[in-house]
């Protein structure tokens, strides 16, 4: 396990994670995960809850050290995590006491130089997404889907390759959410950016994705992938919905998905 | 409003009840004081300036312990996020510290800052150094992980995440210790003040105490109780000033 392929922007190799519990027994997390993102590519990955997706996404961006395997970032092995990661939970985790501009700032002051340009940064990304006018509101007074966007803008902000999204519009309610995965996957597109996303929702998977992974229950592995070919446009989600592949690639996911 | 009414209304039917009671002769003036008399001290002692120069110095004591103890107690309390080490070596010193009655140290204060200011200061920092650095130190372990590994995310390394996430994040636990101290930091300067002093709320209450002037001491401690509920007014006014972010306060 030398190298990966330095034309991939993210790439597990055989990763696996276990957990020494307390009592000293070893838990097995993740077995063994193994595949590459391209450029410009959107991947899901599917499992039952409680499978490890959360430790798995972690592992990816390397908060966490896998037990054996390792991640490549354009063919080089990470030990940190890469420059050029954008990671989202489900939680919008904005700083309470910051501005929704002073959050989408966040990831740039960290990152250092000019402040004008990083609130003029922050003003695009918000108007793109829909909240001109609400940059300094605090977050207490937006509602979940402006929080959500919020956090999308703070994520794009420092103009990541590799999106991480771990289930982050599974809060949401059904109208909300499919709006933000449109303007998500407009986004996206449009700046040929990677998504990698973890979610327990096929339909979302589905219709947002190129390919679907699917993963089994703990301990964690690939029980299958699927490449998503449907006709028309994509970025229309919910005809996409009603679309005839769509249903038989769902059915088909939920019954490799080994739900009990 | 029918709360504050009720509330008027018992205080004034307290006081009209121990004037008459007094008055008529059934409670002694001498041992518990009356409010006639209660008045008549306070109005003595603005006259001859004695009230604004005790009230000055006792505020001062306070203030100067207060955010000495403050300071100090929630850079340590703080700078403990840093290493979980230091503060695991620490704790039990912490703990053996916050276990002395701080009335305990006041003759080895005396010892060594002196009879005047300096001793009512450290008395008052005493009271409150530990309980800050408990509060500040709980307050940095209570940032919530998944907004550290957020920051990691972003690749903010330790001293980022220390002055963007860990010490704003504390604010609110902090804000609700510098609450709690404030009182604690009178507390410590009228000690102070009891153990040896020539002037101040606390010399005047002894003095007064000592020679069976109780209205006086009672005309004391109504002062005494406007200084604390004034500083802790201020605390909860620079509270909201610098949280604007919490609506909850306003």
């Amino acid at each position: 396990m030398a190298s990966g392929r330095p034309d991939v922007p993210l790439q597990a190799e055989d990763i696996g994670k276990s957990f020494v519990s307390d009592n000293g027994e070893e838990l097995e997390i993740i077995r063994s995960v193994s595949f590459a993102l391209a450029r410009g590519e959107i991947v899901s990955l599917v499992g039952p809850s409680g499978c490890g997706k959360t430790t798995l996404l972690n592992l990816l961006c390397r908060l966490l050290e896998p037990t054996h395997g390792a991640v490549f970032w354009k063919g080089e092995e990470v030990t940190t995590v890469p420059a050029g990661i954008g990671y989202m939970l489900q939680k919008d985790l904005l700083l309470p006491w910051r501005t929704a501009i002073q959050n989408v700032m966040l990831g740039l002051q960290v990152k250092g130089g000019a402040r004008s340009r990083h609130r003029e940064r922050a003003n695009a990304l918000l108007e793109q997404l829909g909240l001109e006018g609400f940059g300094d509101h605090y977050p207490s007074t937006l509602s979940g889907g402006m929080r959500q966007r919020v956090a999308l803008a703070r994520t794009l902000a420092p103009e990541p390759e590799v999106l991480l999204f771990d289930e982050p519009f599974s809060a949401l309610d059904f109208q909300t959410k499919i709006l933000i995965e449109r303007d998500t996957l407009r986004l996206v597109r449009e700046l040929q950016r990677s998504l990698l996303l973890i979610t327990h929702d096929v339909e979302e998977a589905v219709s947002l994705s190129d390919r679907v992974i699917v993963l089994s229950r703990r301990p964690c592995t690939i029980v299958s992938e699927h490449r998503i070919d449907l006709p028309g446009d994509r970025s229309n989600l919910i005809a996409l919905r009603e679309s005839k592949g769509f249903a038989h690639y769902v059915r088909q996911i939920w019954t490799e998905l080994d739900i009990r | 409003m029918k709360i504050l009414a009720c509330q008027i209304l018992c205080f004034a039917l307290f006081i009209a009840l121990w004037q008459w009671q007094t008055m008529a002769g059934h409670i002694s003036a001498f041992l518990y004081g009356s409010p006639a008399g209660i008045v008549a001290a306070l109005v003595a002692t603005v006259r001859d300036g004695s009230l604004w120069t005790d009230l000055a110095t006792t505020a001062l004591e306070t203030l100067a312990g207060f955010a000495l103890g403050n300071v100090i107690g929630t850079t340590l309390g703080l700078s403990l996020w840093y290493s979980r080490f230091v503060s695991q070596v620490l704790q039990p010193f912490i703990l053996a510290l916050g276990s002395i009655p701080i009335i305990a140290l006041a003759p080895i204060t005396i010892i060594w800052f002196g009879t005047g200011f300096a001793s009512k200061v450290a008395m008052s920092t005493l009271s409150v150094v530990v309980v800050s650095i408990v509060i500040a130190y709980k307050g940095a372990l209570g940032v919530d992980p998944d907004q550290i590994n957020l920051m990691l995310s972003l690749r903010a390394r330790r001293p980022q995440i220390f002055r963007l996430l860990v010490v704003p994040a504390s604010m609110t636990d902090i804000f609700a210790g510098l609450k709690l101290t404030v009182g604690f930091a009178l507390v410590g300067a009228i000690v102070g003040e009891f153990m040896s002093s020539t002037n101040g709320l606390g010399h005047e209450i002894f003095k007064s105490g000592s020679l069976y002037a109780i209205s006086s001491v009672f005309a004391e401690l109504v002062v005494t109780v406007v200084l604390a509920l004034a500083l802790s007014g201020i605390v909860t006014r620079v509270e909201r000033l610098l949280l604007p972010w919490r609506h909850d306060l306003s």
